[in-house]
């Protein structure tokens, strides 16, 4: 009798310090941001044409600013709004964890950026409007699986999406030069405008509203 | 069995609500009070009387300061905190390896 509450207790503090560590800040509200915007994005490169690959990278790679400054506004007013540090030890974890794979994608797509000027249109066209866009989206999955480590579960799922999504793309090859373009928008638009709006839609239902409380 | 473990438990730590700050705390260099009390689901009022035992028990410190014009209160473990925190988890363990051993 005496040790099961002692094992109680252990299991207790052992539940409460995992859950002390996982990342509380709302994420619907960053999801239909992120989804928006990727979405309009999308339309935008689509109907403007937007079909030189250094333009396309050089566009998206400002969408994906726009979208991360957007988003540390949003965390910023929740923060404020919570009376809680933004650089929360949670928070700081996940920035971490997020980092390597973005900062690799970012990386790779400056280096495409400088030389895709100079590279033979068709070898420019795979690289900047089949490879990038899928090795973004396989890199963007790998940084939100590993901040998953330090968040609710269900973001786990969404990072193996588009894992599975980007190589599966890969697998199924590239699109003909003439329609390439609309094929790099409308997968970018798919996985970082659709799919962000979904899961902020799962999430806005889902999610405990703290913040009313 | 011998009771001794039993009687050893540090009473300000024992107590279910302030077991549970102690887990917090030591989970995480630093929590503001609100991230306690969403967590935790307790009233300000049980909180604030929590975290006022544990600090003149020594075993938490309190922070004050404003974030953008707003207060923000942040709370973290002592070393004598951190200190008796473990100790409380090993006399937990001993007697948990205690009853098992007299089975």
């Amino acid at each position: 009798m005496e040790s099961n509450w002692a094992a109680d207790n252990l299991r207790v503090i052992r539940t409460l310090m995992e859950r002390s560590a996982v990342y509380r800040r709302a994420l619907a509200p960053l999801m239909f941001l992120a989804g928006s915007l990727g979405t309009l994005a999308a339309a935008i490169g689509w109907f403007a044409r937007i079909e030189s690959p250094r333009a396309f990278v050089g566009f998206w790679l400002t969408v994906a600013v726009l979208t991360i400054a957007g988003c540390f506004l949003l965390l910023r007013r929740q923060a404020l709004r919570d009376a809680e540090p933004l650089w929360s030890p949670p928070t700081r974890r996940v920035l971490q964890a997020l980092l390597p794979a973005l900062a690799a994608g970012l990386i790779c797509s400056t280096i495409a950026l400088f030389n895709l000027g100079a590279a033979e249109e068709k070898t420019a066209s795979i690289v900047g409007l089949f490879c990038l866009p899928l090795g973004w989206i396989v890199f963007y999955g790998c940084a939100v699986h590993a901040a998953g480590f330090f968040m609710p579960r269900g973001i786990k799922l969404f990072a193996w999406i588009f894992i599975l999504g980007g190589c599966g793309l890969f697998a199924l090859g590239s699109p003909d030069l003439p329609r390439r373009f609309l094929y790099a928008h409308g997968v970018m638009g798919l996985f970082f405008g659709a799919l962000h709006l979904a899961y902020g839609i799962y999430l806005f239902c889902t999610e405990k509203r703290k913040n009313e409380t | 069995m011998n009771p001794e473990p039993f009687l050893q438990l540090d009473r300000v730590i024992h107590e279910k609500g302030r077991l549970a700050i102690m887990s917090l705390l030591a989970a995480s260099p630093q929590l503001s009070f609100t991230e306690m009390r969403d967590t935790l689901n307790m009233t300000d009022g049980n909180l604030t009387a929590h975290m006022r035992t544990l600090q003149e028990a020594g075993y938490t410190s309190v922070t004050k300061e404003f974030q953008s014009g707003r207060p923000l209160t942040t709370y973290s473990l002592t070393a004598p905190g951190r200190k008796a925190f473990a100790a409380y988890i090993n006399l937990l363990e001993q007697i948990v390896q205690q009853t098992k051993s007299n089975k």
